[in-house]
């Protein structure tokens, strides 16, 4: 617990002094919300809208770079590989980059919903928020196991490439961008497939005040079990870097 | 390849007595065989210097021992445990080959987080008055010298009181003053009960340091003893003159010119000489003296012996 507290300590400080390495995550759904989010949202229910792809979007970014190209960069880092020779649970250290993720997440998310209030008619009442914040939590399980395993699979060069392909691919696709139903219709076929898009929909529900999609939460169940075995599959192969 | 006790004074192994150790330990990194057969004790007390040329398996040899990597086949043990079981490693400090840290903490920061590790760490004060950092206990580690970087992860290796520290090439990039500072550290550091295993291109480090050395090459220990017993293993001595010309002669194992400069490497000098003169080889400057460990380590590694 000691070490734990240590960990998330020293990486918030980290964080907190370097405070550009959050940013990235932030600039694309932020700048997206204030050119298109903003001058769209007429009414309530559109700024609702935005709001929740946006937020969505952030924690989309937040669950590939903090996790998958994070990882990927520890895994050829020289303070990880020391970190390794100390006697540190690897399961301490995971736990640590969680905790600092979700404080990240939360800033984010605080960011978001600030902006959207501020600058927009959105608005939900104080159950429907509960169950959106519940929604955005939850359902980011998949996509942060899903960043987890790209972080043990790519190359530790690869995979800052290949994690930004994927979040604007999953971002646009999943309906994130555009409402799904304005998608070109290739692309709107494949949309329910994706779990980005499945994690739209368990907290765009709440958001329009109805009642969980019982069909997107298996979904999203069954993306966790498979991300799940990928990210611990990669993690067990991975000794860092792989030569000498 | 076998493996050869050769010190100078037989030393008795109760199990007890050995802090980590590796029995027949392959590893191989895709096509590249790294280890092939390790079996390699560390005792209570010893300073072991692991030599060999780049590629050799040092390293892995190091990172097996710490349980950072799995050995493909054979046991590696740390205090008759299993290496990569955290608690193993509460007793043992490691500096790796390459140095990094988190660039936005401070140096006081680094070791007041890799203390929380250790059930008994030394104080922060302590690990940098005696690695020479206090006057940098502030600064971010971002700001450092590659030389304050090299000191600061040496310093982290002795931070949680360990039994044994392991040290992959310590001194690299350090300058002759710094490095002789830390040659202090280490020896009190064995003064005191501690044990020593480490890696090094220096020569100079394994004789100023070592109680024991093992020549690795190719992944398989090629001899292991004290610094005078590799020197005698390999039996040379270094004959040097200088001279217009040389005719053939026995006995030679390896010869350098440099211009007039001749540097030849024998299993008998004093034949050798007898030879020049009779030769009526016309040298000067002549200069007779046993290898030094650098000279037996070249001659080893290259399969000259």
């Amino acid at each position: 617990m000691k070490i734990l507290w240590a960990h998330v300590k020293a990486d918030l400080l980290s964080l907190q002094r370097r405070p550009m390495s959050v940013f990235p995550g932030l600039i694309a759904p932020g700048l997206l919300f204030l050119f298109i989010g903003v001058p769209n949202a007429r009414d309530q229910t559109a700024a609702n809208w935005f709001m929740t792809a946006m937020t969505v979007f952030a924690v989309l970014g937040i669950t590939f770079f903090q996790f998958g190209v994070a990882i990927a960069a520890a895994r050829s880092s020289p303070w990880e590989l020391t970190l390794r020779t100390l006697p540190l649970a690897p399961g301490v250290r995971f736990a640590a980059r969680v905790l600092v993720a979700l404080v990240v997440a939360l800033a984010t998310v605080g960011v978001m919903v600030s902006l959207a209030l501020l600058l927009t008619p959105a608005g939900l009442a104080f159950a429907g928020w509960l169950r959106w914040g519940v929604a955005l939590l939850l359902g980011s399980m998949p996509l942060a196991l899903l960043g987890i395993a790209m972080g043990y699979w790519a190359p530790p060069t690869a995979a800052a490439p290949v994690a930004n392909l994927l979040y604007l691919v999953l971002a646009y696709a999943g309906g994130l961008w555009t409402p799904p139903s304005q998608l070109p219709h290739l692309v709107a076929q494949i949309s329910p497939y994706l779990p980005t898009r499945r994690y739209a929909e368990v907290v765009w529900a709440p958001m329009r005040g109805q009642a969980w999609p019982v069909e997107d939460w298996l979904w999203l169940l069954g993306y966790t079990a498979a991300f799940g075995v990928l990210a611990i599959w990669g993690y067990q192969r991975d000794e860092g870097e792989r030569f000498r | 390849m076998h493996t050869e006790q050769s010190d100078q004074k037989p030393r008795p192994e109760p199990a007890a007595d050995v802090l980590a150790q590796l029995r027949g330990v392959y590893k191989r990194f895709g096509q590249i065989e790294a280890l092939r057969g390790v079996d390699l004790a560390i005792h209570q007390g010893e300073v072991v210097a692991l030599l060999g040329p780049n590629g050799a398996g040092k390293t892995t040899t190091i990172s097996i021992l710490l349980g950072v990597r799995r050995p493909d086949r054979g046991e590696a043990r740390l205090f008759g445990h299993p290496p990569h079981l955290p608690q193993s490693r509460r007793n043992v400090g490691a500096t790796p080959q390459d140095t990094g840290f988190p660039g936005a903490l401070t140096v006081s920061e680094v070791v007041e987080l890799v203390r929380t590790h250790y059930p008994q760490p030394l104080p922060t004060a302590a690990v940098l008055e005696r690695f020479g950092l206090l006057d940098l206990g502030h600064r971010q580690t971002g700001g450092l010298s590659g030389g304050q970087k090299r000191r600061m992860a040496v310093a982290l290796a002795f931070t949680g009181n360990p039994r044994a520290v392991f040290l992959d090439e310590p001194t690299t990039g350090l300058d002759v003053e710094a490095r002789h500072g830390l040659w202090a550290v280490i020896r009190g550091y064995v003064h005191d009960g501690g044990t020593v295993l480490l890696t090094t291109h220096n020569m100079d480090e394994a004789e100023a340091l070592a109680s024991r050395v093992v020549v690795l090459d190719h992944g398989q220990i090629l001899t292991e003893g004290s610094v005078d017993a590799i020197r005698a293993r390999v039996q040379l001595t270094r004959v040097r003159f200088q001279a217009e010309g040389l005719p053939q002669l026995p006995g030679i194992v390896q010869i350098e010119q440099e211009n007039r400069l001749y540097t030849l490497y024998t299993t008998d000098a004093d034949a050798l000489v007898r030879d020049l003169v009779r030769e009526g080889v016309a040298f000067a400057g002549l200069e007779v003296r046993p290898v030094t460990l650098e000279e037996a380590f070249l001659n080893l590694t290259r399969g000259v012996v």
